[in-house]
């Protein structure tokens, strides 16, 4: 059954506010429901109406049947995969491959799920902790650079 | 009394009767209180919606994803046709179809933006870093059920992504070559490959993400949305002006060894 | 809520904890981890392939130009569920599946003293082949084609000819691995040249492969990846 993580049954009135329950409960809060639910409600919809809308106007795309034989067609991943499939150009041979395609991610996402422990500093705020603010802008920098590289290079192609 | 207030107070008692009902036998009333009434923070409201709209986006998926399935045909000769069919002769097949991949699309894109938000305010805090552990399983989760999902379609995208994330694979130091015989059902791409990936996509990961998502709403609620420092500031300021006065005190007191301003209120 | 209640667990429980939960353990992972895993374990452990070790017919040798390399399709079996061997010999109509490979053939080119390219396309070749071939000509030619994999050797997207004014080159059109007309690696992010099938020539002039790979040395054949 639910049960409230602990030091949040006090009333506001007798709590001293010390480093470690500052941030148990906000200055300001609304109820979740209805003003919560319906913000939520109101992104979903626009959502919605936009894969409707995107539906017709351009449909799921479903190209010619499988033909592991053809010398003319251009594979290209989807454009979540961009990045990566871009940044493979950079590790070229036997020994980078492996390492770019596999062991470099691999790595990426065990520092990923330790983020919380790599970071542990009391204050939440990005400014107050620059060091990882820039490491998270240079990933996002990063892969977004990534992802205009392989667009230019998807666009500069001869084509099919 | 009229009719019409003579019903409706019937109405007011058979939805009392329902309620209370449900609620002895199954706590729903109470449950119901939890969910709705629980206090979030108020002034970034419109970010918080990033989570939601993830959950939304998905439930999307699973929803669609199970309506393609009444048409849909895991096999190398009929994967393509059906899809086809889905898209050309079943009623509103192209915006059925047309959810899944356009939600699928968004999907991918707010959960970066979900992730970007909750690592920039540092949601992740103790003691929050389960729930972020939690998120990136169901990133994970999330990404391979996209590209498993673009094989299905068995077109000339589908198959020569695959072929590319196959080949991928296996450069994978040591367990290369078996982790894509084990996605491919054999030592090449083939009808096999079709039904794995179809398990795969319909059924092993969908299965697995789903309690995930439980776990990730149910440590959100336990520990309330974090979601920003600038939901905090008075508290903070609070804080920052206690310590300073505490501060003030140890200064004034002059070497005498500082022992809290109760306890000294207490001896004095 | 009602009250907990915590009984000791005694040496019996601990027992029967351990001997159920390795029965119920053992019967829930190992059957299911061999039956998804069946695919592995014939290719590693058994040596089996999903296409038959059997010599397929490519195309004839004389329609190989002598300056270009030719695209054959060669259309290998595939035996994987409804389309495996056993499946198909009891009767059953079944469509057998097949693995596509494009193969790309073309006659050795090599660079003489003074620079310039050398295509070795036998004479007897050129002026129109008259089969059954003799043993001899089956040499010369064995010794002077190449039989290519269109599967890029980096990430296995098909390579393309792409005609330039010295001759030409095939070229990736994922990551811009180049090779040359015969299949070296010239330049992009491959890790080697293009991969050749096991092949021969028969008599009657056609070129016959297997679906492996001949990566020389002592190593013996490769089987492909993925297609």
């Amino acid at each position: 059954m639910y049960a409230p993580a602990t030091g949040k049954q006090k009333p506001v009135e007798q709590e001293v506010i010390t480093e470690e329950n500052v941030f148990e409960r906000p200055d300001e809060t609304i109820a979740f429901f209805p003003k919560q639910v319906l913000y939520d409600l109101f992104v979903s919809t626009l959502l919605l109406l936009a894969c409707c809308a995107l539906s017709y106007v351009s449909p799921a795309p479903l190209t010619e049947p499988a033909d592991t034989a053809t010398v003319t067609y251009v594979p290209r991943p989807e454009w979540f995969f961009f990045f990566y499939e871009q940044m493979l150009m950079f590790f070229p041979g036997y020994a980078l491959i492996s390492f770019g395609a596999v062991v470099v991610p691999t790595v990426f996402v065990v520092l990923l799920f330790a983020v919380p422990w790599l970071d542990r500093g009391p204050r939440a705020s990005s400014t107050r902790r620059p060091f990882a603010t820039v490491i998270g802008v240079l990933v996002v920098v990063v892969v977004l650079l990534n992802m205009l590289m392989a667009v230019s290079r998807i666009i500069n192609f001869p084509g099919q | 009394m009229g009719a019409i207030s003579k019903a409706r107070s019937q109405a007011a008692d058979a939805g009392k009767f329902v309620a209370d009902w449900l609620e002895h036998r199954a706590g729903i009333v109470t449950m119901m209180e939890h969910f709705l009434y629980e206090p979030v923070p108020k002034r970034g409201a419109w970010i918080y919606t990033l989570g939601s709209a993830t959950l939304f986006l998905i439930t999307l998926q699973f929803l669609t994803g199970i309506l393609l399935l009444f048409y849909y045909v895991p096999s190398t000769d009929h994967a393509w046709n059906s899809i086809y069919y889905i898209m050309n002769e079943a009623y509103f097949g192209t915006l059925i179809r047309g959810i899944h991949y356009w939600s699928a699309n968004f999907l991918l894109a707010v959960i970066g933006l979900h992730m970007a938000q909750v690592f920039f305010s540092g949601g992740y805090k103790a003691p929050r870093e389960l729930n972020w552990v939690v998120g990136v399983v169901l990133l994970l989760l999330v990404v391979i059920i996209a590209f498993t999902g673009y094989a299905l379609r068995w077109d000339q995208d589908g198959v020569w992504a695959t072929v590319v994330g196959m080949k991928i694979g296996s450069y994978s130091p040591f367990v290369g070559a078996y982790t894509i015989q084990f996605l491919m059902g054999g030592d090449t791409i083939g009808p096999a490959t079709v039904s794995r990936f179809f398990a795969i996509h319909v059924w092993l990961l969908p299965a697995a993400l789903a309690p995930f998502i439980g776990i990730h709403l149910y440590l959100l609620r336990r520990h309330g949305v974090f979601g920003d420092e600038m939901e905090y500031r008075e508290r903070l300021a609070k804080l920052q002006e206690r310590q300073r006065l505490e501060e003030y005190e140890q200064y004034e007191d002059d070497g005498e060894p500082y022992v809290g301003r109760r306890d000294r209120a207490d001896r004095d | 809520m009602a009250e907990l209640q915590k009984d000791p667990m005694t040496r019996g429980d601990f027992l029967g904890f351990g001997i159920l939960g390795t029965i119920v353990g053992a019967l829930l992972t190992i059957p299911p981890a061999a039956f998804v895993l069946g695919p592995v374990i014939d290719v590693n452990v058994r040596g089996e392939s999903d296409v038959p070790d059997d010599w397929y017919r490519v195309g004839p040798i004389g329609e190989i130009p002598a300056k270009e390399p030719k695209v054959y399709v060669v259309e290998f079996p595939v035996n994987q569920v409804y389309s495996e061997e056993q499946v198909i010999e009891e009767g059953v109509e079944t469509p057998g599946a097949t693995i596509d490979n494009a193969v790309w053939t073309s006659w050795r080119e090599e660079i003489g003293e003074n620079g310039e390219a050398i295509h070795r396309i036998p004479s007897f070749v050129e002026s129109g082949v008259q089969p059954p071939l003799t043993q001899e000509q089956i040499d010369e030619v064995t010794a002077n084609l190449n039989v290519l994999s269109s599967s890029c050797a980096h990430l296995g997207c098909p390579v393309r000819w792409i005609v330039k004014e010295d001759g030409g080159e095939f070229l990736c059109p994922c990551h811009g691995g180049i090779y040359d007309i015969n299949g070296g690696y010239v330049g992009g992010p491959p890790p080697r040249g293009m991969y050749s099938f096991t092949f021969e020539v028969r008599e009657d002039a056609n070129i016959y492969v297997k679906h492996e790979f001949d990566i020389g040395g002592d190593k013996g054949p490769q089987q492909p990846y993925v297609i």
